[in-house]
């Protein structure tokens, strides 16, 4: 991106309030916005500057902060910069607006957040389910929610030894390795 | 979509029907399904249906070290892993600040460029034998083996090579190595005029590939398509070129465009790339033995890495379109949160519904093998 188009990006972008822009390289520029001023930031970018492909909206969750930090990561094919918009909203109620009727690929990265974090976009086109369509607990992808604990708590693991195994294992073969001989059982015999 | 889950329901009578396509089917790219609504054999709904890949990658990525997450990246794509390697080495290089000697940068687009290779042969094998050309799927695979023996030689790993290493890459090459790889060149160039003459114009790929799964430059651009799918519209734009990373800024390298936007376009561009990859290479293979130093930059130990705080978004172009990791670290020995964007999840998703209307049944497997959807970077 060269000086003059940055220097007009930076004009145009401080029409937003309370808008922070930091540079981070020649083709990386980092925005924070208040959460009720993305879409017009979006629009902005969009209309104005050439930033017509969202390349993917990511979710963080600050659980200590009670926030989820939600970052949009718009390209411009004309000036070769991408541009993040970082936001922040509260965790609880988890709810923020869609964009889609400004990037159409947002429909994937909202019914995605949705799922993995429960995060609701209101006006997004398909909040249905998509990756997890069996799954009954919490959103997977909150910071309170421990997978290990999960499985610990609703799965039991199971013994399996079924006759053709005991078989093989009575040969001298077989997949199992008893315990006592896992290490470096191979170099004693 | 267990049987178990749907009940049999009593509609209306009428000339529509349902189809599960997938997840177990060979006109889909993995295990994925659409779920299509049919009028005779023509599409008037189809709905994407993904999760069977799921692994969890980005919820396992925040529970192990930055190191240990190496090892990980590589699944999420199985026919082109290594861009995942670079995508992510390149993000925590970012947040370190570690500088990647210039060997190692040239090391990386050999490796880069040799799996982008693999990657089309597989693609180009499996389109093949959806027209039922079984013999390209063959050629196919097996040339992509001679791609896979050279891997294997210089990283240790056929498919997941787990090569690239924050700071640099693991190994130098073996002795010899370079020389081998211009003549698995050779032979692969040698190779293409037999796949001109068997797929790519072939009447049988043609008449079923033009005009099918047909979009406009204005719907890609709208529709976030990347990578070879974008080019086959007109648009010459390559993450390689117009946002380089890594030492593509100094090669020299074509960026090959159709206009049909069809899936005939889409995979000529393909094919047009598998030459420009050749091109790349041999430039990579004369400059190399020129460039000494250092693999790696030094890095802490990596079992007790406290990457600093900060987040960076990194990019690179994949065989399939515009790959992105979204890294961010609280400071930990572990990251705080990896969000990996996959250029399949536009094209297998919306892209491939979209396209599908209208089409008939046959074209379906068409437009998804012209698309390159790799579902398991859908799932993660």
């Amino acid at each position: 991106m060269s000086q003059e188009i940055a220097h007009w990006l930076d004009n145009l972008l401080e029409e937003i309030e309370g808008i922070e822009i930091r540079r981070k390289s020649s083709r990386r520029v980092r925005v924070d916005v208040p959460a009720d001023a993305l879409p017009a930031l979006l629009e902005l970018l969009q209309g104005r500057a050439g930033y017509i492909h969202l390349s993917a909206i990511s979710c963080v969750d600050w659980i200590d902060d009670e926030e989820f930090e939600l970052v949009y990561h718009v390209w411009s094919y004309e000036n070769h910069s991408l541009v993040s918009a970082h936001i922040r909203i509260a965790r609880e109620p988890g709810v923020y607006l869609s964009v889609y009727d400004l990037y159409q690929p947002a429909a994937f990265f909202e019914r995605d957040i949705h799922e993995m974090y429960g995060i609701h976009f209101e006006g997004s086109p398909n909040m249905d389910k998509f990756i997890l369509t069996e799954w009954d607990g919490p959103p997977p992808m909150l910071k309170e929610f421990d997978s290990e604990a999960y499985i610990n708590e609703h799965l039991s693991w199971q013994e399996y030894n079924p006759p053709w195994l005991q078989a093989l294992i009575a040969e001298g073969g077989g997949v199992v390795i008893p315990p006592e001989e896992q290490r470096f059982s191979r170099k004693k015999s | 979509m267990r049987p178990e889950n749907y009940e049999a329901q009593r509609q209306p009578p009428s000339n529509e029907y349902e189809l599960n396509f997938g997840p177990n089917h060979p006109g889909i790219e993995g295990n994925y399904a659409l779920k299509v609504k049919l009028h005779g054999d023509v599409v008037i709904e189809a709905k994407a249906d993904g999760g069977y890949l799921h692994r969890g990658f980005e919820k396992l990525m925040e529970q192990r070290l930055w190191i240990q997450n190496i090892a990980l990246v590589p699944r999420i794509c199985v026919p082109d892993p290594s861009p995942m390697e670079l995508c992510y080495s390149m993000a925590v290089e970012q947040l370190c600040g570690l500088v990647v000697p210039k060997r190692a940068q040239w090391i990386r687009v050999l490796q880069l460029e040799l799996s982008r290779i693999a990657a089309h042969l597989f693609t180009f094998g499996g389109h093949a034998a959806t027209t039922g050309m079984y013999s390209t799927m063959y050629w196919g695979v097996t040339d992509r083996d001679l791609l896979l023996d050279l891997f294997e030689e210089f990283t240790g790993g056929r498919v997941y090579s787990i090569y690239n290493i924050p700071g640099g890459v693991r190994r130098e090459l073996p002795p010899g190595f370079l020389l081998r790889v211009t003549e698995t060149l050779d032979y692969i160039e040698s190779r293409l005029p037999d796949y001109d003459n068997l797929f790519f114009k072939n009447q049988v790929f043609v008449k079923r590939a033009k005009g099918v799964g047909v979009m406009t430059r204005e719907q890609a651009l709208a529709w976030g398509v990347t990578g070879p799918n974008l080019r086959a519209t007109g648009l010459a734009f390559d993450v390689r070129r117009d946002d380089p990373y890594q030492i593509y800024d100094q090669l020299e390298f074509d960026i090959p465009t159709e206009e049909s936007g069809d899936a005939w376009a889409r995979t000529l561009v393909r094919r047009h790339e598998l030459m420009e990859s050749i091109r790349i290479l041999r430039q990579v293979v004369d400059a190399l033995p020129d460039i000494n130093g250092s693999i790696r930059s030094p890095i802490p130990n990596p079992l007790a890495w406290n990457v600093p705080a900060g987040e960076t978004y990194t990019r690179v172009e994949s065989s399939k379109g515009e790959l992105c990791y979204y890294v961010v670290s609280d400071g930990g020995p572990k990251p705080y949160r990896v969000h990996v964007r996959g250029p399949s999840s536009m094209h297998a998703v919306q892209v491939l519904e979209k396209l599908s209307v209208g089409s008939r049944i046959e074209d379906i497997a068409q437009t998804m093998f012209s698309l390159d959807a790799c579902p398991p970077e859908v799932d993660r």
